[in-house]
């Protein structure tokens, strides 16, 4: 080492300490500096008095000075009086509790906060109305039907139905108004729609420009085309666009995969009925009342008109579409979780004990309580971090969002589990502390002849837990040794220590 | 303070080494073989707890012999009455610091000077 780099390392210990001194509480600051500055100086005539420079004193001299941060620590605690709370709380039930509690607080907030979660309990509440079917023509050519029947229908009373709405697809061009006298793009299909398709279907599109008092129409765009033809323009809600000859206002975008009707559409032009009854034929979807859907059977419906012979003249195919939504995808990737858990942990919770000594019933219940009260945690935890991770974007498609949740649900519960269970092994039976201060005992050359693991101590003197390196068939688990009061010296009776 | 206050090792081990005569936190460190950042953190406790107390040294002192002044540590009365007690539990901490350790140390810096 050159020796120009000294008056630099100097400069970055004296910059440790000031930084360190920053955590100090500011009327002990001053003396506390002057104090570690003199040690410094002691230090660094001690270990490096000459200009020889070399790296271990160098790194001893920056770890001397990285203590201070601890004993800024330390001093801070003190002037908060939080000494005693977090010695109590150290390695405790009610730290492991809170830790669980800050996680599920954070990730509950992510999910409030994120708009794709948001639209995803938007699309499963549509699955809460179930009951959709599509209307076609059962005889004849073609199997649309004309929009005067939709109309028929839709004006009468009914025992099976609650809602009707018509479409038909067709292929137009779509231009922004501004640039109607530009050259022609090559048409979209378009699904000309009574104004409630997308209320019945379960699709709510909030209207950003509702306030406008337009009396144009509006258009619904397919996510694919507005990225197509708009370049994802975030402000494409309110802009005018000409479908056709006609002029309408874009309302909103949809994703197309929450479309499962026949046409592959790239808007959707919602329309008074007045208009759509001067038109071509088309589709109806309808909406069958609770008395309706027990008529279903196997997913077809005859459905025959008033006055006319035995013959059905239309069939209504069910179009729900069966999705597990986020809470059945969650719980699917829980149980596959639990299933897959024997593999990678043991589920035993290790309370062997070394000496007769048990404990009692409360103590029992206390860690039973404590245990389920850390799945209980986890559980909502893990639902909340799906979602998160699944929905961090809405840009992402519903399928490729429900995968993600299924795979992390299984990982996130399944080493979620893992850790629980690990966690318990090593808490004290009697006092639910972590057990410290793992000892290596033994060696591996002598197993077989003599005691071979790792030795860990309960800190508040209650027990010793004894985990074998390697089981065998007279030590194959952890084991808990319980200590009696001829301990008691051992351990620290105050904070002074 | 509790004259039968129970002491952690290390806090026993900064007493007995205290008691020995090294009285900056630096030569504590040295002694016990302890890191800065467990030594100094238990002087605040026992300075807390009133067994030991500080004081800085003259400025003359330390301009004559051309260094910044230290902070220096001593024993309380209740630091010696429990560092007794500490004794009784540790039996093997006067053997570990002896007494006579400072004794030592400045023989080996007069003859080093």
């Amino acid at each position: 080492m050159k020796p120009s780099f000294k008056p630099l390392l100097a400069l970055i210990d004296r910059g440790l300490l000031c930084s360190a001194a920053r955590l100090v509480p500011g009327a002990r600051r001053a003396d506390w500096l002057r104090e570690w500055r003199a040690e410094l100086w002691h230090v660094r005539q001690e270990r490096a008095p000459m200009e020889q420079l070399s790296w271990q004193a160098e790194r001893e001299i920056a770890s001397f000075c990285l203590g201070a941060f601890q004993d800024a620590l330390c001093l801070r605690r003190y002037r908060w009086r939080l000494g005693p709370l977090l010695t109590a709380l150290h390695g405790s039930a009610a730290q492991c509790l809170l830790m669980l509690a800050a996680i599920l607080a954070v990730s509950y907030g992510i999910a409030w906060l994120s708009p794709g979660v948001r639209a995803e309990r938007m699309l499963t509440s549509r699955l809460q109305n179930p009951g959709l079917i599509l209307i076609q023509n059962a005889d004849g050519a073609s199997t649309a039907i004309a929009p005067q029947q939709y109309l028929a229908w839709k004006n009468r009373r009914h025992s099976f139905f609650d809602g009707f709405a018509f479409y038909r697809v067709t292929e137009e061009s779509i231009l922004p108004e501004s640039e109607t006298g530009s050259a022609p793009k090559e048409p979209w299909k378009v699904a000309q729609a009574s104004s409630n398709l997308l209320t019945l279907l379960g699709l709510t599109v909030r209207d950003a420009t509702a306030e406008s008092n337009s009396t144009l129409p509006q258009v619904i765009l397919s996510k694919s085309f507005w990225k197509s033809e708009f370049g994802a323009d975030p402000r494409i809600a309110g802009r005018i666009v000409r479908i056709g000859q006609r002029r309408a206002r874009v309302a909103g975008v949809v994703a197309e995969d929450t479309w499962n009707l026949p046409g592959k559409v790239g808007a959707w032009l919602l329309q008074p009925d007045s208009t759509l009854v001067v038109s071509g034929n088309g589709f109806i979807v309808a909406h069958l009342n609770p008395a309706g859907q027990e008529k279903m059977w196997a997913q077809v419906m005859q459905i025959s008109e008033y006055d006319e012979d035995e013959s059905p003249s239309f069939l209504g195919y069910n179009i729900d579409q069966w999705q597990p939504g986020s809470w059945g995808i969650y719980w699917m990737g829980i149980i596959f979780a639990l299933i897959s858990l024997p593999a990678i942990t043991s589920v035993s919770l290790g309370e062997y004990s070394l000496n007769p000594r048990k404990t009692s019933w409360r103590q029992r219940l206390y860690r039973w309580s404590f245990f389920c009260a850390k799945i209980a945690l986890l559980l909502p935890i893990v639902y909340f971090s799906t979602l998160d991770l699944a929905y961090i974007s809405t840009a992402y498609s519903s399928h490729f969002s429900t995968n993600i949740q299924m795979l992390s649900a299984f990982a996130f519960f399944l080493f979620g589990l893992r850790w629980a269970l690990l966690d318990h092994r090593q808490r004290c039976p009697v006092c639910l502390r972590r057990v410290e201060h793992p000892v290596e005992v033994g060696l591996a050359s002598r197993t077989f002849l003599a005691w071979n693991g790792t030795e860990m101590m309960c800190m508040g003197g209650h027990t010793l837990l004894h985990i074998p390196a390697l089981p065998t068939s007279w030590f194959d688990a952890q084991r808990w040794l319980y200590l009696d009061t001829s301990w008691e010296f051992l351990f620290v009776g105050s904070g002074a220590g | 303070m509790a004259s039968e206050t129970k002491l952690s090792h290390t806090a026993a081990m900064i007493l007995q080494a205290l008691d020995a005569g090294f009285v900056y936190g630096f030569s504590i460190m040295e002694m016990a073989g302890l890191p800065s950042g467990t030594v100094y953190p238990a002087m605040r406790r026992l300075e807390r707890d009133e067994l030991i107390h500080s004081q800085w040294e003259k400025q003359s002192i330390a301009d004559a012999e051309q260094r910044p002044p230290r902070k220096y540590y001593k024993l309380t009365a209740a630091g010696k009455t429990t560092l007794q007690a500490s004794r009784r539990r540790y039996p093997l901490l006067e053997r570990l610091i002896p007494s006579e350790s400072l004794e030592v140390v400045e023989a080996e810096e007069a003859s080093s000077r």
